[in-house]
């Protein structure tokens, strides 16, 4: 008698089990706290998937430079229509000094922030952005170069100058080609771009002595942005 | 020249000018000068960003005539960028003589030395004119934390015997005078001591004071002029002649 109940009561529980765990693959509780949490979670750190790569010559950031990109900010309802991407953008780019007549090649990196306002669908997938506007900041590395002044030199010696950062200033133009949804693999739309920098030590110069030419002061620099998402 | 349509960097070191600017023009005064017995030198000093005065200053240099080199004492730039030094090499440039520039502290920032060396060469350098040995000495050592040998006291070494054939005097030129913010101060004295081993020091020539001085840092005589910076609109004229020399203050 204890013998038959015992069995019974293990087939009773190996029944339950199993029709517990039956339950929780299936039926999952759709507004569970931990669900929206971990739901959350994934889009915060999915935002800073990069949705770009970015080659980019000169600017005063190397020869070439190349990074990743994001995207953000509102985009008109027109812009979504035609999967343009947003307005504001971020690009962290390296780039790389060739030796010249220096002691060696050096390493750059940039953090630039670009705002496109606007985009002028053109035809055949082609749109064109008529104004790109952009401050970055760019770092070169090396021993030769210092963020502010080091200890050895009086105080206020070289005032205000850092030979290692550079904040730069650029305006410019881009056109795009909007991948057709029927031949897309990895690419949404497709970017060149040109645009006209300077930068801080530049402007100082031009603003100290009006005798420096413009194109002595402001450089060319052409790129391509490739839109993954 | 300096389209500049893509520009890599402010510290790129990419000349495009002329290079070993000094030595080609010591080559020349040399050649020029060996036989002369008297010299009608300019020394400039600290032009910076002050292109429009330091232009009117080689005008005045150029409207002169007699005037057979002239001497830049250093800080031709800025912050040591290479489109400065450019810029600073195509004013100079516009004179009719030959001429040398001396490195300045605000020359040597970022990768400013080794735009210097490409462009002009040596830090020390030394030529002979008219039977005077010109010494010119990188003095500027708090650029280098003072842990090198500037002043290079194996430069002025070599240089008291070389050539001594050639010379009977000597003027030692720098950027920055003894007892400056950049001379190493520990070897002030030392560095007197060694001066005196040149055969007939006449007196030293300097910048970086931004003014036209004539002080005696050692009090024993011995004199040190300071050309002053282009702002001033002053530089100083030196006349050699065979048993004299006379230093002359022009304003323009």
């Amino acid at each position: 008698m204890t013998w038959k109940r015992f069995v019974i009561s293990v087939a009773f529980i190996v029944t339950a089990a199993c029709a517990w765990a039956d339950t929780i693959s299936v039926v999952l509780p759709i507004d569970c706290k931990y669900d929206n949490r971990v739901q959350r979670y994934r889009k915060i750190w999915g935002a800073l998937i990069p949705a770009q790569i970015v080659v980019q010559n000169a600017g005063n950031m190397g020869v070439v430079s190349v990074g990743i990109g994001w995207s953000y900010g509102s985009s008109s309802a027109y812009e979504k229509s035609v999967k343009k991407n947003r307005p504001w953008e971020t690009h962290l780019l390296f780039g790389y000094i060739p030796k010249y007549e220096s002691n060696r090649g050096k390493l750059t990196m940039t953090l630039k922030e670009n705002y496109i306002p606007l985009s002028v669908y053109l035809t055949h997938g082609f749109s064109i952005e008529p104004l790109k506007a952009s401050i970055y900041m760019n770092t070169v590395y090396g021993h030769e170069f210092w963020k502010s002044q080091p200890n050895r030199y009086p105080d206020k010696y070289y005032e205000y100058l850092s030979t290692k950062f550079r904040l730069n200033v650029a305006l410019g133009q881009e056109m795009t080609w909007i991948v057709p949804l029927a031949n897309r693999a990895h690419v949404k739309c497709l970017s060149v771009f040109y645009e006209f920098s300077t930068c801080d030590l530049y402007i100082r110069a031009k603003v100290l002595e009006h005798s420096i030419p413009l194109k002595d002061i402001v450089g060319m620099s052409l790129g391509v942005k490739v839109q993954l998402l | 020249m300096m389209c500049g349509c893509f520009d890599t960097h402010p510290y790129d070191v990419n000349v495009k000018g002329g290079k070993n600017i000094n030595k080609k023009h010591m080559a020349e005064i040399e050649r020029d000068f060996a036989d002369k017995d008297t010299l009608h030198i300019a020394f400039i000093s600290d032009t910076h960003l002050w292109h429009s005065d330091f232009r009117d200053e080689i005008r005045d240099i150029n409207k002169r005539r007699n005037i057979d080199f002239v001497i830049h004492l250093g800080d031709m730039t800025d912050a040591g960028l290479t489109k400065e030094y450019e810029w600073a090499c195509d004013i100079l440039n516009g004179l009719y003589v030959p001429y040398l520039a001396l490195i300045g502290n605000h020359d040597m920032l970022g990768t400013g030395k080794q735009v210097y060396s490409c462009m002009f060469g040596a830090m020390d350098f030394s030529f002979i004119a008219a039977r005077v040995k010109f010494i010119s000495l990188n003095t500027n050592s708090t650029e280098y934390d003072h842990v090198v040998n500037v002043p290079n006291f194996s430069f002025m070494e070599e240089e008291f015997t070389k050539d001594s054939e050639r010379f009977d005097r000597t003027v030692v030129m720098m950027h920055a005078p003894p007892y400056s913010d950049q001379f190493n101060n520990n070897v002030v004295k030392a560095f007197r001591r060694y001066l005196d081993y040149f055969p007939g020091l006449m007196c030293c020539i300097h910048g970086h004071g931004h003014d036209n001085d004539e002080t005696e840092p050692y009090n024993d005589g011995l004199k040190f002029y300071s050309a002053a910076c282009a702002e001033r609109r002053l530089y100083r004229i030196m006349t050699i002649t065979p048993d004299d020399y006379d230093m002359e203050e022009i304003r323009y």
